[in-house]
C-alpha cells in the first residue's frame, strides 16, 4: 500500500473528523449542562444546509456572510425550540426520556416540513474555494482546508467563550451544579435557551461547511446525529475535549477503514468501534469514571 | 402507593382488552381494518418487550429494532433457504434475537450512564441494520427479501384446515393474539413476580438490591435476553405475514421511535401501558391520514404536547391534579 495513500487518508480523516467535532460539540455542550440528549439536532444541521443553499447557491450572496445568515438564523431557532418546547419539560419527571421524545416529535416536524416545502430532491452546493493543493504527491480540494481552518478557528473560539467569558463561567457553573449557579446568582434558565441556542448554531456552521461536498437534502440529518453521539461517547459525554478528540478519531478510524474494506462499511467500523471502547472504558476514551 | 392493588387492576385491564380482542373479527370483517389490529398486536409485543428492560429494570436502550429485525431476517431466512416451514423457523428468529441481546447485553452491563447506554445500544442498531443492508448475497441488500414462505396451513380439530393465505386476515389474526396474549402473559408473570421485584430493586438501588443478595447481573442479562427474544418472535411474525423485508422496514430507525413512542404514550413501566398504546397510536396515525403531505408534521406536533401534558403516559393520567412548582429537573 503506497503511503501517500495512508498519508492522504489520514489527512481526509482529520479534516472530516474535525466536522464531526464541531457538531458533536453541540450535543455535548446540551448534555453537559442540560443533561439530555437531543435528537433535533440533526434537523438543525439539515436547515443550516439548505438556508446555506439558497442564499449561496440561488441568491449568489458571498459564502461568508451566507454561513453567518445560517447560523444566526438556526442560532434564533434554537431558542425558539427551546423557549417553546424543553423548558415546559424542566418541572418534569422522567426527564430524559420525555426530552428524547419531545426532541425526537421535533426532528419529526422539521424533517417533514423541509421534506413538504422543498421536496426530496438533492441539491448541490458549488465549493466556496475552488482548486486542489499538491504535496508531496498528496492532493487535497481547498474546499478541505477550508474546512479545517473554519473549525480550527471556531474550535478555539468556543473554547475562548467557555474559558474566559462570564457566559463561559456562568455555563460551565451551571453544568458543574446547577442549584449551586442558581444560588451564586446565575439565571440558568436563560443559560439553558442560550446552551441550546449555540448548539444548534454549531450544527448550521458544520452543515454550511459540509454542503458543498454532501449535497442537501430533507434527510440528511440522520448520519451526523448519529455520528455525532457516537463522537461524544467516545470523547466522554459532557467533556469538550473529548468530544473534539472523538469526533477526530472517529473521522482517522473512519478513513483508515475505508483503506481495507469498501465505503458502505464504514458505519459498521465506526460502530463496532464504539462498541469496543465502551466495552473496555464504559465511560469514554477522556471521560470520567462516573461513581454513584 | 398501593403498588399490590393497583396492580391487579392492571392485570384485570389487561385480560379484558385480551378478551376484546377475542370479539374483533367477529364484528370487524374489513381486511384492512383487521390488518391494522394485526400490526397494533405485534407492536404491543415489541413495544411491551421494551418495557421490561426500560420500565422494570431502568436500562434505557434505544436499540430495540435489532432484535425484531434479526428475528423476521432470521426467520425468513432460514425458511427461504433450508425451506423449513415458518412454523419452526419462527422459534429460530426467537433465539437469534435472544442471543443477540446477550452479546448487547454483556458489555451494556457494565455502563452505568443512562445516555451512554442508549447510544451504544443504538449503535449496536445500526451495526445490525448495515450488516444486513450491505451482505447483500445473502440478504438481497436493500433491495430487501421478497415472497417469503407465509405460513402453513394448519389442521384443527373441529374447525378443519386453517390457511393463512392473503384475502381472509382472520386466521393470521388469531395467531397474531395468541402470541401476543402468550407474551403479555410471560412478560406479567416475570414482571410482577420475584424478576419484577429484582429488577426493581435494581433499578432503584443497585447497590442497596447487591447488598441483599440480589444478583444485579444475572437478571440484567435474564430482561435482555426475554425481552429481545419476544422482539424476535414478534419480527419473525411480522416477516411471514407481510411476506416482504427491507433493512429499512425491518430494522430502520423508525422502528424504534414508534416502540418508543407507543410505551411513553400508553404509559412506561406499567403492563396495560404498552397494550394501550400500540393501539392508539397505530390507529392515531392511520387517522391522521386524512391529512395527508401534513400527516407527519402533525404527528410531531402531537408528540411534543404529549409529553408536555401527559409525561406519564394515557394509563396514568391524572386530571385535575395541581401540577408541581416549576422547578429545574435535569441538574
Amino acid at each position: 500500500m503506497p503511503i501517500q495513500l495512508v498519508v492522504a487518508q489520514i489527512v481526509n480523516g482529520i479534516i472530516v473528523g474535525s466536522m464531526y467535532a464541531l457538531f458533536a460539540s453541540g450535543l455535548t455542550l446540551i448534555w453537559g449542562t442540560m443533561k439530555m440528549l437531543n435528537f433535533a439536532h440533526g434537523e438543525f444541521f439539515m436547515l443550516g444546509g439548505y438556508l446555506v443553499f439558497f442564499c449561496y447557491a440561488v441568491l449568489g450572496i458571498n459564502p461568508a456572510l451566507s454561513t453567518l445568515i445560517a447560523v444566526v438564523a438556526i442560532f434564533l431557532l434554537g431558542v425558539v425550540v427551546e423557549r417553546v418546547v424543553i423548558h415546559h419539560l424542566l418541572s418534569h419527571p422522567v426527564w430524559q426520556l420525555t426530552t428524547i421524545i419531545a426532541t425526537l416529535g421535533v426532528s419529526i416536524f422539521l424533517q417533514n416540513l423541509a421534506l413538504h416545502v422543498w421536496g426530496p430532491e438533492f441539491h448541490n452546493v458549488p465549493y466556496f474555494v475552488e482548486g486542489v493543493l499538491n504535496l508531496f504527491g498528496i492532493r487535497i480540494a481547498y474546499q478541505r482546508l477550508l474546512i479545517l481552518g473554519v473549525s480550527c478557528v471556531s474550535i478555539a473560539a468556543l473554547w475562548f467563550v467557555l474559558k474566559y467569558t462570564r457566559l463561559g463561567l456562568a455555563l460551565r457553573a451551571t453544568a458543574q451544579d446547577a442549584d449551586a449557579a442558581q444560588l451564586y446568582g446565575v439565571n440558568i434558565l436563560s443559560i439553558y435557551t442560550l446552551t441550546f441556542g449555540l448548539s444548534a448554531g454549531l450544527a448550521a456552521l458544520a452543515a454550511a461547511m459540509l454542503a458543498p461536498i454532501t449535497a442537501v437534502n430533507p434527510y440528511m440529518g440522520l448520519s451526523p446525529l448519529l455520528k455525532g453521539f457516537v463522537v461524544v461517547i467516545l470523547g466522554g459525554l459532557g467533556s469538550f475535549a473529548g468530544a473534539i478528540l472523538g469526533g477526530i478519531l472517529l473521522g482517522v478510524v473512519e478513513s483508515l477503514g475505508v483503506l481495507f474494506s469498501s465505503t458502505e462499511w464504514s458505519d459498521v467500523i465506526a460502530f463496532t468501534f464504539l462498541v469496543l471502547v465502551i466495552w473496555v472504558r464504559p465511560w469514554g476514551l477522556f471521560g470520567v469514571e462516573e461513581r454513584n | 402507593m398501593r403498588p399490590q392493588i393497583r396492580s391487579w387492576r392492571q392485570h384485570g385491564i389487561v385480560i379484558a382488552i385480551l378478551g376484546l380482542l377475542c370479539l374483533v373479527p367477529l364484528l370487524v370483517h374489513n381486511p384492512y381494518l383487521l390488518h391494522l389490529f394485526i400490526l397494533s398486536m405485534l407492536y404491543a409485543m415489541l413495544a411491551a418487550s421494551w418495557n421490561l428492560i426500560n420500565g422494570y429494570a431502568g436500562i434505557f436502550t434505544f436499540g430495540h429494532q435489532a432484535f425484531f429485525g434479526l428475528g423476521a431476517y432470521g426467520s425468513a431466512l432460514l425458511a427461504m433457504h433450508a425451506g423449513l416451514s415458518p412454523w419452526i423457523t419462527l422459534w429460530f428468529g426467537g433465539v437469534v434475537a435472544a442471543l443477540a441481546g446477550l452479546a448487547i447485553g454483556l458489555p451494556v452491563l457494565r455502563i452505568r450512564s443512562v445516555a451512554h447506554v442508549a447510544i451504544v445500544t443504538l449503535a449496536f442498531a445500526v451495526i445490525v441494520q448495515d450488516a444486513v443492508s450491505n451482505w447483500a448475497d445473502f440478504t438481497r441488500g436493500t433491495l430487501g427479501l421478497a415472497s417469503i414462505p407465509p405460513f402453513t396451513p394448519v389442521t384443527l380439530p373441529g374447525f378443519g384446515v386453517i390457511s393463512f393465505g392473503a384475502g381472509d386476515p382472520s386466521a393470521s389474526y388469531y395467531v397474531a393474539l395468541v402470541f401476543l396474549a402468550a407474551s403479555t402473559a410471560l412478560l406479567i408473570g416475570l414482571a410482577s413476580g420475584r424478576t419484577g421485584l429484582a429488577l426493581r430493586a435494581i433499578r432503584d438501588s443497585e447497590s442497596a438490591a447487591d447488598s441483599l443478595g440480589v444478583d444485579p447481573a444475572r437478571y440484567k442479562l435474564m430482561a435482555f435476553v426475554v425481552s429481545s427474544f419476544v422482539a424476535g418472535i414478534a419480527g419473525a411474525y411480522y416477516a411471514h405475514y407481510l411476506r416482504i423485508l427491507t433493512p429499512d422496514s425491518a430494522i430502520g430507525f423508525s422502528i424504534m421511535v414508534t416502540t418508543l413512542v407507543i410505551t411513553l404514550v400508553g404509559g412506561i413501566g406499567t403492563t396495560t401501558g404498552p397494550l394501550v398504546g400500540s393501539f392508539v397510536v397505530t390507529f392515531g396515525l392511520e387517522s391522521l391520514r386524512g391529512l395527508g403531505d401534513y400527516r407527519l408534521m402533525v404527528y410531531g406536533v402531537l408528540l411534543v404536547l404529549f409529553v408536555i401534558f401527559a409525561p406519564r403516559g394515557l394509563v396514568q393520567v391524572r386530571l385535575f391534579v395541581r401540577p408541581r412548582a416549576k422547578r429545574p429537573h435535569p441538574a
